[in-house]
């Protein structure tokens, strides 16, 4: 797999990596999302915002900080660290789990948000209207809520999907910049950016970075309005 | 029959209702922020009263002393919303289908609820496209199919035109003739809740202040003053009993007295059938009072009965007359003076055929 329309090995590594690293984000996060941002819509409980600001933390923190205390709370020198190696024979940091985490940590206070605003506005009566019908919260939430809910959980999924490849200061603190491993795109500018006469590899991996996004946006945008004319 | 005792803390006050609901149509009714819904509110499942217990049809489904306490989606019980509440991603069919009961112990099924309520047409609309009665149909008929074995309606009247009101109604009565189930409806409108039932539970304050027939209530002086502000409508059973197109009328009579009432028969109504069971509903207003029946007038329906009890409040005088079944009527504290009527009286009930307004 030397050269695939003018990108080189290592090039077509980062890009599918870096696709492999904001899926995996994605599936992770959205039922996590989809079940905090609910009970953050439909409930107070204790210490509610406590929990919003460890959410909403990594959204004002500079991501090297948020891949530091990664670092610190999942590294190898840390308790978790230590008993993941010795119970599991499991490494996190500088792996590409350790790319995902990083990616999820940071993008997670985007989608709780989106999917949070958009249950909000969900009208409780018909929750409501549904539980008097003979429908347990289950079958009210995945039939009523989320179909509901849709266009915001779909926004902000793809928020975290493009937020996870843009990811940089907390993927490089946590994850390292190994090619094949954990270098995702923004990763591999940076390190062709290093290097003279690399330009050309540069701008285009910019492009790729630059299309993939786009895609992503214009495909969010694309359901919205389906779902609105639907 | 569904037993109520409950407490509920509000922040004005606290709703304390103690009353059993037979398994007729019961008609709630109070003004806005009495305490009606909270009332329905307790009864399925949404609200947890702070004391007291909740039997439905026998079970018993909130105790406070027992720690009894059904989830409101196996307390079996339909509630049409004030707003309808249809799911709005969802078609009507769809919409029909949410609470439908795959056991096979529906009571109803899906064909004959779409019969009976004429939703046929509407079945692959989305609830935005449709009418307001419409949509109060369709939440009607979603509630039926989830085989409820109590049906709860707040205001279902007030999100529909004043013009379309009095479609919901017939829908209403043939729904509890059908499937007997028994209904409580809030309304703090009482003309409609009338043309449902005369069996009225007054709220007022979070308490229930009266409840009783109709017309017993009205003699009760505590109580009319919130009856009064309202305007007064007599709902009467009727039998068809002929029907002459030729001259467009129909026959009714009423099952206890055999007294005749004539009905100018409109075209939509050529379909009455001799032996059918109709509801009938004439404004107070609407009826005159004369001391003997009257020749040489257009008037066919003229019922000889005497009064029985004449209530003043405010500028209104209503009479309650016996012509074989009860008849308000409200006239001028005047023309009680001039014609010299009182309790006791014999009188002529007079009032245009137009004047009825007939639920199926």
């Amino acid at each position: 797999m030397s050269d695939i329309i003018g990108f080189n090995t290592a090039e077509v590594q980062a890009i599918i990596l870096s696709l492999k690293v904001a899926v995996y984000c994605s599936v992770i996060s959205l039922p996590i999302a989809l079940v905090l941002g609910y009970k953050m819509a439909r409930y107070s409980f204790y210490g509610k915002p406590i929990v919003e600001g460890i959410i909403h933390l990594p959204l004002v923190m500079p991501p090297v900080t948020t891949g530091y205390l990664l670092l610190l709370l999942l590294g190898s020198n840390s308790a978790i660290g230590q008993w993941l190696y010795q119970a599991f024979g499991i490494k996190l940091a500088f792996t590409f789990p350790a790319a995902v985490i990083a990616s999820v940590v940071v993008s997670f206070p985007l989608i709780v948000r989106s999917i949070r605003t958009s249950m909000e506005m969900v009208d409780p009566g018909l929750e409501d209207a549904s539980r008097i019908l003979g429908a347990g919260k289950l079958k009210t939430f995945f039939k009523v809520t989320i179909p509901l809910a849709a266009p915001g959980i779909i926004s902000g999924t793809i928020l975290a999907f493009a937020r996870s490849l843009g990811e940089f200061g907390a993927t490089i603190t946590f994850a390292g910049n190994i090619a094949g491993e954990t270098q995702t795109l923004p990763l591999a500018i940076y390190a062709y950016m290093q290097i003279p006469g690399q330009e050309g590899t540069t701008m285009r991996l910019v492009v790729v970075s630059v299309v993939i996004s786009f895609i992503a946006m214009a495909f969010s945008e694309w359901f919205i309005k389906r779902r609105k004319q639907a | 029959m569904i037993k109520v005792n409950i407490k509920v803390k509000r922040d004005k006050f606290d709703v304390a209702i103690h009353e059993t609901f037979s398994n007729g149509i019961t008609g709630i009714f109070g003004h806005s922020g009495s305490g009606k819904t909270t009332l329905l509110n307790s009864i399925c499942g949404l609200v947890h009263p702070d004391k007291g217990e909740i039997i439905i049809q026998g079970k018993k489904v909130y105790c406070s002393k027992e720690k009894i306490n059904v989830p409101v989606q196996k307390r079996n019980i339909g509630y049409v919303f004030q707003e309808g509440r249809l799911f709005p991603h969802m078609t009507v069919e769809k919409n029909l289908h949410y609470g439908l009961k795959k056991n096979g112990a529906n009571q109803l099924g899906f064909d004959e609820v779409v019969e009976m309520l004429n939703l046929k047409h509407l079945l692959q609309s989305k609830p935005k496209n449709i009418s307001g009665g419409e949509r109060q149909r369709t939440a009607l008929g979603r509630s039926l199919l989830s085989s409820p074995e109590l049906l709860l309606l707040d205001e279902p009247f007030s999100a529909v035109d004043t013009k379309l009101r009095s479609q919901i109604i017939p829908f209403l009565l043939k729904i509890h003739k059908t499937t007997n189930i028994p209904l409580l409806v809030v309304s703090h409108d009482l003309p409609d809740l009338l043309k449902l039932s005369n069996k009225l539970c007054i709220v007022s304050d979070g308490k229930c202040i009266g409840h009783n027939d109709y017309y017993k209530l009205l003699k009760d002086k505590s109580i009319n003053g919130i009856l009064s502000n309202n305007s007064f409508v007599n709902s009467i059973d009727m039998k068809v009993s002929k029907v002459k197109p030729e001259e467009g009328l129909t026959v009714l009579s009423h099952s206890n007295s055999g007294n005749s009432i004539k009905v100018k028969c409109e075209r939509s109504r050529a379909t009455y059938q001799v032996g059918q069971n109709l509801k009938i509903f004439i404004n107070a207003d609407d009826i005159a009072l004369s001391t003997n029946k009257l020749e040489g007038i257009t008037i066919q329906n003229q019922l000889e009965g005497i009064i029985t009890d004449v209530i003043e409040k405010d500028n209104i005088t209503l009479c309650m007359v016996d012509v074989g079944f009860n008849l308000i009527v409200e006239i001028t504290r005047e023309s009680l003076k001039r014609m010299n009527i009182d309790k006791g009286s014999t009188v002529c009930c007079l009032f245009k055929s137009v004047a009825i307004d007939v639920a199926g």
